[in-house]
């Protein structure tokens, strides 16, 4: 560390080498950290998170009781112990609550003021921070399993709404209307995202065990079917035409910069596709346990050097090197299945809902504090915590 | 170290025991204090034993780790980083995996480690985040209730001070009743004492009351006698006078002076005789029994009655067995008694204790219960009391006939029944009965009870009571009394018979009837028939059959025999089959031959047993009693033997096995003797397969069993099979 501050100062090193050396070794040394702590708000499972991308300072969650909560995650109280706060909550009892289970939350991609949610109530709502009113409301024909705003787009305002019908919606924030339909998938769609990199691009993951890449300035068909053998046995057999998995496919990634896909699917595999050609990498991640049969929400570390993928692996978080497909760890803390998890860039956090309820913030672990033998552990005597002490009783030290 | 704390790990998980052994524990406590790593290496150890599919090996194990949770901060962070597998393997949070049986001791182990969590949760819940979150988690995911231990203990202990109030107004209630009900009985429990006790004084004098009854009384119990027989009276005053009269509960020596027990009053007058004979022994010395007196008295005490000494000894024996026998006399007092007995003991005695019990039980403890209390024990005492007196009563069917049989001996003798004393001595010298009736013999002179009394006497005695019996009474009631007794066969004939007939001119017929009776006692009875109804007849028309050959009207053959004579028909008439199965007898006699364990075969079978071949005679020990069928046994023994090859003798064998430990199949061998089922790994812990050797399993297993299955199938499938032979030919049925 304090190497790469010297070559830092010495101007030897880019930047970005000791941010992303940092950042790192903080991913690496994430924990459950006693210190900070999710104001509880839901009273049932948490489907999904979002932390705003402007400043990372404020995340949404959406309960499978309809309940959306809007935390705030900044600690302002200069003590290392803090408890996340619900600044406003879209409780069961606003008039107009989602009635069912929220699948997903986005916040608008450019700012606060706004953000979207969908719902197994058929309906897509955007909603005005401030007021806590929705602004619109997109009706559809099916249950909502998921829906995506592009963080790039600059020249659209679409937002790809994964439903029960095969049919991807596009629905328009400008004009307040589906003005797209995607079609080509066979069966519900659990998973869409935009692509980081290319506004137009859209990936979508449907329970036809297939992973579709989309221009959505060409609505006549997809851009590519990610095939998980890269073309070569489905050549022999025609029925397994293009599967990205074997079984439904329901969590969808982009890396931060957005060459890679990720996908997960109910085979209980994770693959990463280059997203630009479509092509399977092969990188193995063992076995990763996915029973859930809606969408999985999983997230990608940014800057760091190996990124890191964190998905929600039964109640505990598998994290993964994304293109060596290592299991660094397992995030356990959870007493039920995890559904989600969002990872914060500006401070490398991670935090994860799960059926229990819980939100659990994984901190990084601080720094051992380097002292000098002598007064250490004296020191450390006065720091602990007196639930750390042993108490071995002194009867049990006489015989 | 670490093979020891495996060792130790596994046995005290082992032991099925609610609590740890102390002494186990302290030493992993040792181990796991002198390293961490001794302590995760024990913390992974007690993980496996939770992960048993066994209740009680988890709640040993979940004991240990209760232990070293509290301790060590190593072992706090270990389990707290598995939290969501312990609580999973404890309280059983996941559905899909219950907590294993035995059911009780999971509900223990469940409630344990609930209570543990909460325990943890208040004492280190800050600390460990994961503590915290597995304790949220329970509360608000599991709806577990922590406060549910005490809460519901709190609305149990409502509940039950709640029922304890009902209880107590429903006791209050039933003792009120109880007052009450108390109140109107009591008059009539009392009044049934005194009867009862009234009644048992006229049984029974009461010894006490002599001396302090004695003179007063006299004069009208002599009044009373007088009316009664006043012949009798004066002897028996007199004898009275010197004999002491000892009555069965005689305690005290009572004073020479006192003439008699003036409780022996009124009712049974005759009974006093016999009490003063009875307990002859101790009587003759009651003579001499000597009151306390003072240094004056003594001296002229010893002269006034002859005496030589003062000092002799006196030594009473009294016999407690009492008996009073139901008579003519008292039977209206022992029915009353018995009146009272039974009232009491069905009636009075029960409620009265459940008049104590409502009272104990709504805490009442006054006059109520200490009045219910005294006369529960004065019922008792007259319980007690009926019983020592050993009433003997008569039926009331048998007493109507001894009545009339006492009319014809007796007309007008109201004192028939006399209660028999033990002690009693019914030798009277003749010539004193003739003068006095009934007299007391001097006690002296009596001889053993009952047993000498001849007969020749008492039917002396029987007919002299009979001329006299108006003359004494009690006499005669006594006597006959005896006679009935001792010669109950002997008196009814020769009553009867001098009573109705001569007896000389009936003895030659006599034995001829006699003749006739044992031979008609002999004679098989059998149900009428053909042959008795014509027996000793003869029947010209038997068997005879008229034959109409031709059925013509009009015309008729001229010749015909018209009768035929049947044979059978007249045998008919007069034979009887009587069928002649012979008489069913049990077998009497055993098998015996010696079985493997020593015993003898106890089958009964009546020629061969199943087991042992032919039943022959043998003698104690099994053997057969002749020589051949000895050596056959013998023989055959030899031969089994020699089925089996020298070295696999079976007790060779099994010692063989003993020392090296090394299953050779001796065990096979003795056929049915089955194996040995291995010793069970962890002897102290309940055995979970035992627990489904139910009664479906064993079904189960027979007819799930593969075989038994196919068998069926095949019998199933043969029935279809034999359908389609059947109707092979239809094109209908061809194809299925």
């Amino acid at each position: 560390m304090l190497g790469f501050i010297s070559a830092r100062q010495a101007g030897l090193d880019d930047p970005l080498r000791l941010r992303r050396a940092e950042s790192t070794r903080r991913v690496l040394n994430l924990e459950l950290n006693k210190d900070r702590d999710v104001e509880r708000i839901h009273g049932s499972g948490i489907n999904t998170l979002d932390i705003e991308p402007v400043e990372g300072r404020y995340m949404l969650s959406g309960g499978s009781d309809g309940v959306i909560v809007l935390y705030d995650l900044e600690n302002l109280s200069r003590k290392p112990n803090y408890t996340c706060k619900a600044l406003c909550s879209v409780g069961r009892s606003h008039p107009d609550a989602h009635k069912f289970s929220v699948e997903t939350v986005q916040w608008y991609p450019h700012d606060t003021g706004m953000f979207t949610s969908s719902s197994f109530d058929k309906t897509l709502k955007i909603w005005d921070t401030n007021t806590l009113q929705p602004a619109d409301v997109f009706q559809f024909e099916g249950t909502v399993y998921s829906h995506h705003m592009s963080p790039v787009a600059t020249k659209h305002c679409l937002i790809a709404v994964g439903t029960k019908s095969p049919k991807v919606q596009l629905c328009d924030l400008k004009s307040g209307s589906c003005s797209h339909i995607l079609q080509g998938h066979r069966q519900e769609v659990l998973a869409v995202s935009w692509s980081p990199r290319h506004e137009y691009v859209l990936a979508t993951a449907s329970a036809d065990s297939k992973v579709k890449l989309w221009d959505v300035r060409r609505a006549s068909g997809c851009l590519t079917t990610l095939d998980q053998h890269n073309g070569e046995k489905s050549k022999a057999s025609s029925e397994a035409v293009n599967t990205a998995h074997n079984g439904r496919v329901n969590g969808l990634c982009y890396t931060s910069d957005g060459l890679h896909l990720l996908t997960v699917g109910t085979d209980d595999r994770m693959r990463l596709w280059n997203s630009s050609t479509g092509e399977n990498t092969l990188v193995n991640y063992g076995k990763v346990c996915n029973e859930s049969r809606k969408g999985l929400k999983f997230s990608v570390s940014c800057g760091c050097s190996p990124e890191f993928a964190f998905v929600p692996y039964k109640s505990t978080i598998a994290v993964y090197t994304v293109f060596s497909g290592e299991l660094i760890t397992m995030l356990r803390g959870h007493y039920n299945t995890v559904d989600c998890c969002v990872f914060q860039p500006n401070f490398q956090e991670l935090y994860s809902g799960s059926k229990d309820c819980n939100i659990l913030a994984w901190i990084p672990a601080l720094r051992e504090p380097v002292l000098d033998d002598v007064p250490e552990k004296s020191l450390r005597r006065q720091h602990l915590n007196p639930a750390y002490e042993d108490a071995w009783s002194s009867s049990d030290a006489e015989d | 170290m670490d093979v020891r704390l495996a060792e130790l790990v596994e046995e005290l998980t082992t032991a099925g025991e609610p609590q740890l052994e102390p002494g186990r524990m302290k030493e992993l406590k040792k181990i796991c204090r002198s390293s961490e790593e001794h302590l995760s290496h024990a913390y992974h150890l007690l993980l496996t034993r939770l992960r048993e599919e066994h209740a009680e090996m988890r709640f040993s194990a979940f004991q240990i780790v209760q232990e070293l949770f509290s301790r060590s901060h190593h072992f706090r962070t270990l389990l707290v980083s598995n939290f969501q597998e312990f609580l999973e393997l404890t309280v059983g949070t996941d559905h899909e995996q219950p907590l294993p049986p035995p059911r009780e001791v999971a509900q223990k182990l469940r409630k344990a480690a609930i209570a543990a969590v909460l325990g943890w949760h208040e004492k280190y819940g800050e600390a460990y985040k994961k503590l915290s979150l597995g304790y949220h988690y329970l509360k608000q995911n599991k709806k577990v209730d922590f406060q549910d231990v005490h809460a519901r203990t709190v609305a149990e202990r409502k509940r039950e001070e709640e029922k304890q109030k009902r209880l107590d107004n429903v006791y209050k209630e039933k003792a009120k009743r109880a007052e009450k009900e108390m109140a109107e009985l009591s008059q009539e429990v009392a009044e049934t004492l005194t009867e009862m006790e009234n009644c048992f004084r006229l049984l029974l004098p009461d010894p006490f009351d002599f001396t302090v009854n004695g003179t007063e009384l006299e004069p009208t119990e002599q009044s009373a006698d007088k009316d009664r027989s006043a012949s009798s009276l004066p002897s028996y005053v007199g004898c009275v006078d010197d004999e002491q009269p000892c009555c069965s509960k005689d305690i005290l020596p009572v004073s020479p002076c006192v003439r008699m027990d003036q409780k022996e009053e009124l009712g049974d007058k005759q009974k006093k005789p016999e009490q003063n004979i009875l307990d002859g022994d101790t009587c003759s010395e009651v003579e001499s029994g000597v009151p306390v007196l003072g240094d004056d008295d003594y001296e002229a005490f010893v002269r006034n009655h002859g005496l030589i000494s003062h000092k002799y000894t006196l030594d009473l024996e009294l016999s407690t067995d009492i008996k009073v026998h139901e008579n003519e006399d008292n039977t209206a007092v022992i029915n009353s008694v018995v009146d009272a007995h039974k009232l009491i003991r069905n009636k009075f005695l029960p409620s009265v204790q459940s008049w104590i019990q409502l009272f104990t039980r709504a805490g009442i403890n006054d006059d109520r219960l200490r009045c219910a209390i005294d006369l529960k024990n004065k019922l008792e005492a007259a319980l007690r009391k009926y019983k020592e007196m050993n009433i003997t009563f008569k039926e009331r069917k048998r007493k109507v006939m001894k009545a009339s049989d006492d009319d014809d001996e007796d007309d007008d003798d109201d004192f028939v029944e006399v209660p028999e004393k033990e002690g009693y001595e019914p030798h009277i010298p003749d010539h004193l009965r003739k003068e006095y009736g009934l007299e007391p013999q001097s006690p002296p002179k009596a001889p053993a009870r009952k047993a000498p009394a001849g007969p020749a006497p008492f039917s002396s005695r029987a007919r002299l009571i009979e001329n006299e019996d108006e003359l004494d009474p009690t006499c005669a009631a006594a006597t006959l009394k005896l006679i009935r007794d001792k010669l109950p066969k002997l008196t009814p004939p020769q009553a009867s018979e001098s009573a109705t007939t001569e007896p000389a001119a009936l003895e030659e017929p006599d034995s001829k009837r006699r003749k006739l009776e044992e031979e008609r006692a002999k004679a098989p009875l059998m149900p009428f028939g053909l042959d008795l109804h014509y027996w000793g007849q003869d029947q010209p028309s038997a068997g005879k059959i008229l034959k109409f050959t031709s059925e013509h009207r009009f015309w008729a053959p001229s010749e015909v025999e018209e009768e035929v004579e049947n044979k059978e028909i007249t045998e008919m008439l007069k034979t009887r089959y009587i069928t002649f199965a012979g008489k069913f007898e049990p077998v009497k006699h055993k098998c015996r031959a010696p079985m493997p364990d020593g015993s003898l075969c106890e089958r009964q079978d009546r020629i061969k047993c199943p087991f042992h071949g032919k039943i022959i005679p043998r003698d104690e020990c099994g053997v057969p009693l002749s020589a051949e069928d000895r050596a056959r046994e013998e023989k055959m023994r030899f031969e089994k033997q020699a089925n089996q090859p020298e070295w696999r003798d079976p007790e060779f064998m099994r010692e063989v096995e003993a020392a090296t430990g090394v299953d050779l199949g001796s065990s096979k061998n003795n056929g049915k003797g089955g194996k040995k089922k291995g010793k069970k790994k962890y002897p102290n812990l309940t055995d979970l397969k035992q627990q489904a050797n139910t009664a479906r399993s064993r079904l189960e297993k027979i007819v799930f069993n593969k075989g038994a299955v196919k068998r069926v199938v095949k019998a199933m499938n043969q029935m279809d099979q034999r359908k389609h032979e059947k109707f092979a030919n239809q094109f209908n049925y061809a194809l299925n």
